[in-house]
């Protein structure tokens, strides 16, 4: 039971986090996404009578979508991490680690607050290929010129801002160079 | 009886509007074609609106100011205004480069060598859907004449204090009405299109101020960028869409 307490303590901090930095960003906002962000569009009207654009339109707005699905799936390659950490927190407590993610919930034990404190710290590093509106507020981010085209440095993570159509967007890349 | 006349909807009354098909709004939308395409330069400045339908069924409309400018076969300048931003997108022949001014953003790509193949290939290959793209189209496909399923005369109709004939069209998925300028220019001074295919039946909507002798210089549809502006690349979409296949 300690370890499933354990596990479900981090995981939950680990979603707080990851929850508080998605609201962040939104309220970030004033970009250029502000046709596409909010609660969400199903369709937009046909711009067109001498074409099928209406599809076209619909194939870009669930692109943009599965982007923001890929960022969330991304910070759970975060939790992932987490899962790494918690592994040592097993072997101090002399326990097998079976992977079990869907613990009971039950014991808010002390090692675990340690254990997520320590994660929370661990959750930094973006997930290279992971596409996000822009980059994190307040990271001490500066614009990096590298071959001619343009970069987002926050401390050791790289973004590389792009046209997703007429939108910006930021891929975390590996640095260049 | 009434009930009867209440069953006609949908399907039904679709197929009794294919014998609604007024020959002069037919023919005006060929004259219509039939003369734009004898423009070699123009400069169209548009409001423009398009409704989003939201997840739950709102609608929520959002506006823009196109200003562009076509010489044919292959130069194109064109901006556009909007909550978004304020962008820019040129086209020498040669390069296609989307700039957006707000974001200090460009990028460039190699483009094919004509406007019509440009607008194909933007939508297909970087899911850039260019505004007014209708005006690419007039007279250059026999197909949208085809697809039209009735024709309506609706009357004289004044747009910006310019006398136009008002014609209301359908096809499949779409109803839409025209105002075409009368006189010696018929040009389309207002388009309103409405998408049937969502229960919301979100409207497109502009309106067109036209410059038939535009004034320009090559370095018009040129990109130079702008001190401070940096470069970025363009998402390729088609090839990220084939890699996850």
């Amino acid at each position: 039971m300690k370890r499933t307490g354990v596990i479900s303590a981090l995981l939950l901090m680990a979603l707080v986090f990851s929850g508080s930095t998605l609201s962040a960003q939104r309220r970030g906002g004033g970009g250029g996404n502000r046709g596409g962000g909010g609660g969400g569009y199903r369709s937009s009207a046909q711009t067109t009578v001498n074409r099928g654009g209406n599809e076209n339109l619909n194939r870009n707005q669930n692109a943009n979508y599965n982007r923001n699905t890929n960022a969330n799936v991304n910070r759970n390659v975060n939790v992932n991490q987490n899962v790494n950490v918690n592994r040592n927190v097993n072997v101090n407590v002399n326990n097998d680690y079976h992977g079990g993610y869907y613990g009971g919930g039950c014991c808010y034990h002390p090692v675990a607050t340690a254990a997520a404190v320590t994660a929370t710290a661990v959750v930094t590093a973006a997930v290279v290929g992971s596409i996000v509106d822009r980059p994190p507020a307040n990271a001490g981010c500066v614009t990096q010129i590298v071959n001619g085209l343009s970069y987002t440095q926050c401390g050791n993570t790289w973004y590389q801002p792009q046209f997703s159509g007429t939108q910006t967007t930021y891929v975390v890349v590996n640095p260049p160079r | 009886m009434g009930s009867g006349v209440l069953a006609k909807t949908g399907h039904q009354a679709a197929l009794q509007e294919d014998n609604a098909i007024d020959p002069d709004a037919m023919a005006a939308l060929n004259k219509m074609g039939a003369y734009m395409r004898t423009l070699k330069a123009f400069q169209v400045k548009a409001d423009v609106s398009t409704d989003k339908v939201r997840n739950d069924g709102q609608t929520i409309e959002f506006s823009s100011k196109v200003d562009i400018m076509i010489v044919r076969p292959n130069r194109m300048r064109v901006e556009v205004n909007d909550d978004a931003g304020h962008r820019f997108f040129l086209f020498d022949g040669k390069e296609f480069t989307i700039y957006g001014q707000v974001a200090g953003f460009y990028a460039t790509v190699p483009a094919p060598d004509t406007l019509a193949k440009l607008s194909e290939n933007l939508v297909d290959k970087y899911g850039i859907e260019l505004p007014l793209i209708d005006l690419f189209y007039w007279g250059t496909d026999d197909a949208l004449t085809k697809r039209i399923t009735a024709a309506d005369d609706i009357g004289p109709s004044t747009v910006d204090g310019i006398t136009c004939e008002q014609y209301a069209f359908r096809q499949p998925g779409l109803d839409w009405q025209i105002w075409i300028q009368l006189g010696e220019f018929p040009l389309p001074r207002k388009l309103v299109i409405r998408t049937l295919t969502d229960d919301a039946k979100p409207q497109h909507s502009e309106v067109l101020t036209w410059n038939l002798a535009p004034s320009y210089s090559d370095n018009a549809f040129t990109f130079v960028p702008p001190a401070g502006v940096s470069r970025i690349t363009l998402e390729d979409i088609q090839a990220a869409r084939s890699a996850q296949k």
